[in-house]
């Protein structure tokens, strides 16, 4: 073996292998340029675009019409995908920060949308959403500091009060209540009721079902102004007249054991309501499209009693979206948001149930029965932007963080105080 | 023959003998017969280290560097100073209920999960020895290693909530009314309920382990000890544990770089806000939500932290693993 050492000759130089990385580099360079210019080519008419919406199950069904009269209006296909906004609040910042976008169009909560657009992350589209089609400043929300609009706003839902099944309220003999001491006897007859377990269950997701209640007894005792001062900062949570309406409403009824404890909103509460182990739900106008196990049939809403002196308030949450300025179909998207925002598209949405319609002229018979007892609980009340949507972060996850406490608390008197100044530090 | 011959020792006889086909791809020919071993493992060492400086220790290195700068740019400790003495760090109200700080917190979660998942693991593992079937167990608790933990998490979420879960069912049974409500959004049972969840889906990590490091002791040994008439409690400390060790340090290891890391399983079962207030927030959570609300620095400083204590941790039991 020792003498093929003498006989070894190389066939080639090293020089080949550098011949051979070089030509390697050259073809993946080659390979990746063609793979990102294909998947990053425009879209040709008559291409898919995407839209990204928190509408998943009933909700999503009923939204896909919309979706569907648009496609066969333009011919432009559309492909829905499901995510939750508090997910998005993640994701879209880092995508931006990659000038990329998951969607052509986005729903997404209108402190997200006004934050962003400033930043040159969203689409300008001052000069397309008709102003007009809208009431005054319902545009206010999405529009930046700079003085553009950098959103529209789709339909929305009122969280106008307590659902409840009129066929339970008859077999007990109930009735709505007109004031502060029929409520609380209201609650008082509930929970006489064998089988119920609480007069009032909870709703819980990652914190909003909380905080749309607390927002309620705000909006009817504080009044609209509070509401508007607490949103806008210029009141605080631990002053005297947040923390005493905390004291004398919201506190005495956990205390009493009137509201269960958090259980999912969409699952455990939603049935053990319907089954009537709970016979009060405080939720939003989009519960009336929960089928099943939801009948709108048997179904009717009272908002909290109002008292003199004091101008109540209702929210409105709309459903804001937008344009990611790095969407590679802007003509595509730009229509099927003229579309969302105009009065054609939202009559398809509203016939659907559970919406109401932002944009002016959509026809009082388009909505379902059910939808006119919604509104029968705006009459004399002020329309309110949600609060904590509104707000945004680090506000509202500490909001819903810190209502959690409350309602799970052994003794929600004594962390009250504690409770309001978590709130307010971060407001 | 000869060709390769004198590359033999150098280890290239393979890789000329590939180039001898006709028409073959004369691999041997790319090697002048001046390269040595060494340079054939830097071109192959290349590529994966170039990965890694990229990938990783420049990224480690600028989250360090980050987290030494203001947002300005400026030099300063001020991160850490903001990081160390935010309450939600370490809460200076240090009392039960939670929230304790997301420090402490996953002090707790190395305190309690580490030794009740290591143990129980063991346990098992003994019992299941000479178990015919045994395989059937150990599979079905290993499901709760092959599950996400964020799938966890959300199945945790479901087992703790009244109604659907049978944790507080069970407790509502027995007249427990305290524990008969939704674990995991009440301050005082969330950071166990997680902790405990976590147990069984982690104790199939153990018990695999154990149960492979079990196969390896001879039954010589405990034969031999019967003979001498050793009492089965010694046997344990005397034979089984000592020779289990090198698993021990093993399981301890991985566990606790999980617990010191743990995201997943908060983020899904609670979500991003760390559970009611922030009764189950830890080290990583808070990382992220520093990062979503774009305060980088401070996000960079807990992310070093972080690494510093899984460092810590490591080398100290790396140390013991290697020691004869």
């Amino acid at each position: 073996m020792s003498s093929g050492a003498a006989d070894y000759v190389p066939a080639r130089t090293s020089g080949r292998l550098i011949a051979i990385v070089v030509a390697l580099l050259i073809i993946t360079n080659v390979v990746t340029a063609v793979g990102v210019y294909y998947a990053s080519v425009p879209p040709k008419a008559g291409e898919t675009i995407t839209v990204i919406g928190p509408w998943a199950g009933s909700e999503m069904a009923k939204f896909l019409p919309v979706l569907d009269a648009f496609t066969n209006s333009t011919g432009i296909k559309v492909s829905y995908s499901i995510a939750r906004q508090e997910d998005l609040k993640t994701i879209l910042p880092v995508q931006f920060a990659a000038q990329r976008a998951p969607g052509d169009v986005i729903f997404m909560v209108s402190s997200f949308i006004k934050d962003q657009g400033p930043k040159g992350n969203v689409l300008d589209l001052t000069s397309v959403v008709d102003k007009t089609g809208y009431s005054a400043g319902a545009l206010d929300p999405v529009t930046g500091t700079d003085g553009k609009i950098y959103g529209a706003v789709y339909t929305g839902k009122v969280k106008p009060g307590f659902w409840f099944r009129p066929s339970f309220f008859a077999a007990h003999s109930l009735s709505k209540p007109t004031n502060w001491t029929e409520f609380t006897n209201l609650l008082a007859q509930i929970k006489s009721i064998p089988g119920i377990v609480n007069p009032i269950v909870s709703g819980d997701g990652v914190g909003w079902p909380l905080s749309d209640v607390t927002e309620h007894f705000i909006a009817t005792y504080g009044g609209a102004s509070m509401h508007r001062n607490l949103t806008a900062g210029t009141q605080k949570w631990n002053g005297t007249a947040v923390h005493d309406l905390f004291a004398s409403k919201i506190v005495p009824l956990l205390a009493a054991g009137d509201f269960s404890q958090p259980l999912t909103w969409d699952s455990t509460a939603i049935n053990g309501w319907w089954n009537n182990q709970y016979a009060l739900y405080f939720m939003g106008s989009w519960i009336t499209g929960m089928t099943p196990p939801v009948d709108s049939a048997d179904l009717d809403v009272f908002s909290l009693p109002t008292v003199s002196g004091v101008t109540p308030g209702v929210v409105f949450a709309a459903d804001y979206f937008f344009i990611p300025k790095y969407t590679a179909k802007v003509d595509a998207a730009k229509q099927l948001l003229r579309f969302l925002a105009s009065k054609d598209g939202q009559t398809v949405q509203v016939k659907q149930g559970g919406h109401l319609a932002t944009v002016l002229g959509v026809a009082t018979s388009a909505y379902p029965a059910v939808d006119a007892k919604v509104a029968q609980t705006l009459t004399g009340k002020e329309v309110l932007s949600d609060l904590d949507d509104t707000k945004g972060e680090p506000f509202q996850s500490n909001f819903w963080s810190q209502l959690k406490g409350l309602w799970t608390s052994p003794d929600p008197a004594g962390d009250l105080n504690s409770i309001l100044d978590s709130i307010q530090s971060k407001a | 023959m000869g060709e390769t011959g004198a590359v033999d020792r150098r280890g290239l006889r393979s890789l000329t003998a590939l180039g001898k086909g006709r028409g073959g791809f004369r691999l041997a020919g790319l090697f002048g017969p001046r390269l040595r071993k060494g340079t054939l493992r830097t071109v192959f060492f290349a590529p994966a280290l170039l990965l890694i400086v990229f990938l990783v220790v420049y990224p480690v290195l600028q989250t360090v560097y980050l987290s030494f700068i203001s947002v300005t740019g400026a030099p300063t400790l001020g991160n850490y100073q903001d990081v160390l003495s935010d309450p939600e760090t370490i809460n200076p109200h240090l009392s039960w209920p939670p929230p304790l700080g997301t420090l402490l917190h996953n002090a707790l979660w190395v305190a309690i999960h580490l030794p009740i998942s290591l143990l129980f693991g063991l346990w098992l593992a003994l019992i299941l020895r000479e178990v015919k079937g045994a395989w059937i167990v150990k599979s079905a608790i290993f499901l709760g290693m092959v599950t996400p933990m964020i799938v966890g998490g959300v199945i945790l979420r479901f087992l703790f909530e009244t109604g659907p879960g049978i944790v507080p069912s069970f407790f509502q049974a027995l007249g427990i009314r305290s524990l008969g409500v939704s674990w995991l959004n009440y301050r005082e049972t969330a950071l166990l309920g997680l902790i405990f969840g976590s147990v069984w889906l982690w104790t199939g990590f153990s018990l695999i382990i154990y149960s492979a490091g079990l196969t390896t002791i001879p039954k010589d040994y405990f034969e031999a000890a019967k003979i001498d008439g050793t009492p089965p409690f010694r046997m344990f400390f005397r034979i089984t544990l000592p020779l289990l060790k090198p698993m021990t340090l093993v399981i301890i290891t991985m566990t606790l770089l999980w617990e010191l890391k743990i995201f997943d399983i908060v983020y899904s079962a609670v979500g991003a806000t760390g559970g009611t207030r922030g009764s189950v927030d830890v080290l990583s959570l808070q990382m992220f939500n520093y990062f979503v609300a774009s305060k980088y620095n401070l996000a960079a400083a807990v992310a070093t932290l972080l690494t510093l204590l899984t460092l810590v941790a490591t080398a100290f039991l790396f140390r013991r693993m290697v020691k004869p």
